[in-house]
């Protein structure tokens, strides 16, 4: 096996992030993988956007735009 | 008053802590790489830019390096002259050639040096700045300085008037949300200016012999409900920050804008002002990217955020300064032991969860709406605990000023046959059902007046068998005396003639950790009207005790020199303590007795420094 490698995207492990710690994953580019150093996550760049997706469900209104007013009048009955 | 104020600060660090990444990797350690250094310019110089570029004066704070470096000596002279930007200066950035050749040290953070080397780099960089600018400056910072050094610089440099002085909430989450690998721990703070206790800088000073001397400031103005559970460093006025959390579609932020627009809404709790500060170091913008973002998000991530300032500004809703102007504005406009306030809203969960926040000289309270009003973590100023950091100190990296009550890290609510952990709720009993407040969500309403500051929860209902109530809580801070009155009032019940039992207690420990702390040797106190009172030393015995018709509960906690009472401000209630086990190692005091119909079972909680003074 090859030296891991900062990929060619410095993607955090998701599993980690998860559990909400930042880190870095390792690539091997032999087999194109990803790997944790941390925890026992390994898999491939469509494996990790498809963490982030579910990792961002989190924020419901990550989308939504609260403006001054919008705060002030939310929730007050 | 209508006053919503930014500051923005820029530093030239020219080592950044992420652009070096060969010295991350292992790799090198050459602090003086040319490729580095004419990166971190660039950032700094595009930082500036873009502030001035939407009207935003900026304040540059100079690192230890950036004093030895002719080309950032040079710009922070012509933004000066050029945009009236301050010159200032940071304990941030230490590291480079000329402090490894001086001092052979290698650690980033001041706070965290022995007392002797925080001196000795205070003089020399203090010196230097002189030395290049031909006066010293009058603002400062680092993620965290302690009393004692802010007492020192003060003293040897009485013209500094202002110094960024924590990271709000920096405490085990970041820790653990860095890998266990970044020392700033630093919970328990303000969220906001304050004017610093000379017994410790995280604390709100009593009056003017307790003045430290300068104004704080926090590194940055977080969101108040979203660190709560999560680490803070996501969730500040710092874009990139922002996209570290991945509170971003792309190049799509609208978090970052809601973020500004409740810090607007905070005016509404602090007599008509509020305040923002921007602070992104330029390892957050280099070339390379961070973690999964690209440097041109990165850019305009910065770019839309200082925009929206801008436009705010034109709107004459936000005032730009620099440090130092903001120091002198709080002096003219707030009192030294200002309370700081904060009913915060969820903007980004897609929950109805609201949270108050008080701090004022004697205390930093946060009242959980979810939980009924419990209030979740409690920081006894009252105490003036001193604790100063670094090498050589007992607390060490620890800089956190020690809880008494904390919720999330403590358990908080019952959870199991331990019985709750650390929380301030109330239990409400009929017949042989119980219920905890803290399990009846609400929202609440802000009150304020001469003296006081009050956060109104809308009724709860509490289901029994046979019978449903509605209580309504409500918390009234009695700024500056350590002191909140707690009042539970039945505003309505399915039985007119039927009565609850109200149980006010206090679920305690102390620490600054999730982990527990001993509480051997803490006391516990009830007292009796005619002035009898029963005393128990902690040991972990699982003793109880109770007293009909008390004047007051209490607990001294020596460790943190805290006493907390619960006093009664009705006749007949029954007090009691109970000591706790090491499988559930809290405290607990409590009043109780019943009440009817409009009824309201008054408490008032106080907060004092113990007799037995630890530090």
């Amino acid at each position: 096996m090859s030296q891991g490698i900062t990929g060619p995207i410095n993607y955090r492990c998701p599993q980690c992030l998860f559990r909400a710690i930042d880190y870095d994953l390792l690539y091997d580019k032999d087999v194109d993988e990803y790997y944790c150093r941390r925890c026992n996550w390994e898999g491939e760049e469509l494996e990790i956007l498809s963490f982030y997706s579910v990792y961002k469900q989190q924020y419901k209104h990550m989308l939504k735009r609260w403006t001054v007013n919008e705060i002030e009048a939310k929730d007050e009955s | 008053m209508d006053k919503f104020i930014l500051n923005v600060i820029h530093r030239p660090e020219l080592v950044p802590e992420y652009i070096n990444t060969d010295a991350v990797e292992g790799k090198s350690n050459d602090l003086g790489a040319k490729e580095v250094i004419g990166e971190s310019l660039d950032i700094f110089k595009l930082q500036q830019d873009i502030a001035h570029r939407n009207g935003i004066k900026c304040t540059i704070q100079m690192t230890y390096a950036a004093l030895y470096n002719d080309e950032a000596i040079a710009l922070a002279k012509k933004y000066h002259e050029e945009f009236g930007d301050e010159i200032a200066h940071t304990f941030l950035g230490v590291n480079c050639e000329e402090f490894r050749e001086k001092y052979g040290l290698k650690d980033p953070a001041i706070w965290l040096y022995h007392m002797d080397d925080k001196k000795r780099i205070a003089v020399d960089s203090f010196e230097r700045f002189k030395e290049v600018f031909g006066f010293y400056p009058t603002s400062t910072g680092s993620y965290y300085m302690d009393a004692e050094l802010i007492a020192f610089i003060k003293e040897k440099y009485p013209m500094v008037k202002i110094a960024v002085a924590t990271c709000f909430e920096e405490g085990p989450k970041v820790f653990r949300h860095a890998n266990n690998s970044w020392y700033t721990i630093m919970d328990g703070a303000p969220w906001t200016a304050w004017v610093p206790s000379k017994y410790n800088s995280q604390a709100i000073a009593e009056n003017e012999d307790d003045d430290l001397g300068i104004v704080a400031v926090p590194h940055l103005s977080r969101d108040l409900l979203a660190i709560q559970d999560n680490a803070g460093d996501m969730f500040g006025t710092h874009p990139q920050n922002v996209i570290r959390g991945m509170i971003n579609d792309k190049d799509r932020l609208p978090f970052q804008y809601n973020l500004v627009d409740q810090y607007q809404v905070m005016k509404k709790y602090n007599k008509g002002y509020s305040y923002n500060l921007v602070y992104v170091g330029p390892g957050w913008m280099g070339k390379a990217g961070r973690w999964e973002t690209g440097y041109e998000i990165l850019v305009k991530s910065y770019e839309d955020f200082l925009a929206y300032y801008g436009k705010l500004k034109k709107e004459g809703k936000v005032d730009d300064m620099t440090m130092s102007e903001f120091g002198d504005w709080y002096r003219a406009n707030k009192a030294i032991n200002e309370p700081c306030c904060a009913l915060w809203k969820d903007t980004l969960f897609g929950t109805k969860n609201q949270v108050f926040w008080y701090a004022d000289s004697q205390m930093r309270a946060t009242v959980e709406m979810k939980m009924g009003g419990a209030i979740v973590d409690l920081r006894p100023y009252a105490s003036k605990l001193r604790r100063p950091v670094g090498a050589g100190t007992k607390a060490n990296q620890d800089a956190s000023y020690p809880y008494i009550v904390h919720s999330r890290y403590r358990a908080g609510p019952f959870v199991h046959y331990a019985g709750e952990g650390a929380i301030k709720s109330a239990k409400i009993r009929y017949g042989a059902e119980e219920v905890d407040l803290s399990s009846c969500r609400s929202t609440a309403q802000y009150e304020e007046g001469k003296g006081f500051r009050r956060c109104i929860l809308r009724p709860v209902t509490v289901e029994f068998q046979s019978l449903n109530v509605q209580i309504e809580t409500a918390y009234t801070f009695l700024e500056n005396t350590g002191k909140i009155e707690i009042s539970r009032k039945v505003v309505g019940i399915s039985d007119e003639t039927a009565q609850v039992e109200i149980d006010e207690f206090l679920t305690s420990c102390w620490g600054t950790t999730e982990y527990p702390e001993d509480l051997t040797g803490c006391t516990l106190s009830v007292l009796g009207k005619s002035g009898e009172r029963n005393d128990l030393s902690y040991d972990y015995r699982c003793r109880e005790f109770k007293m009909e018709d008390v004047s007051a509960v209490e607990a001294t906690i020596p460790m943190v020199q805290t006493k907390v009472s619960l006093i009664p401000q009705f006749e007949g209630g029954t007090g009691y303590y109970e000591e706790g086990y090491s499988f559930a190692p809290n405290l607990k005091i409590g009043v109780y007795k019943k009440v009817g119909l409009n009824e309201a079972l008054v408490t008032i909680m106080q907060l004092e420094q113990s007799e037995e003074i630890q530090s």
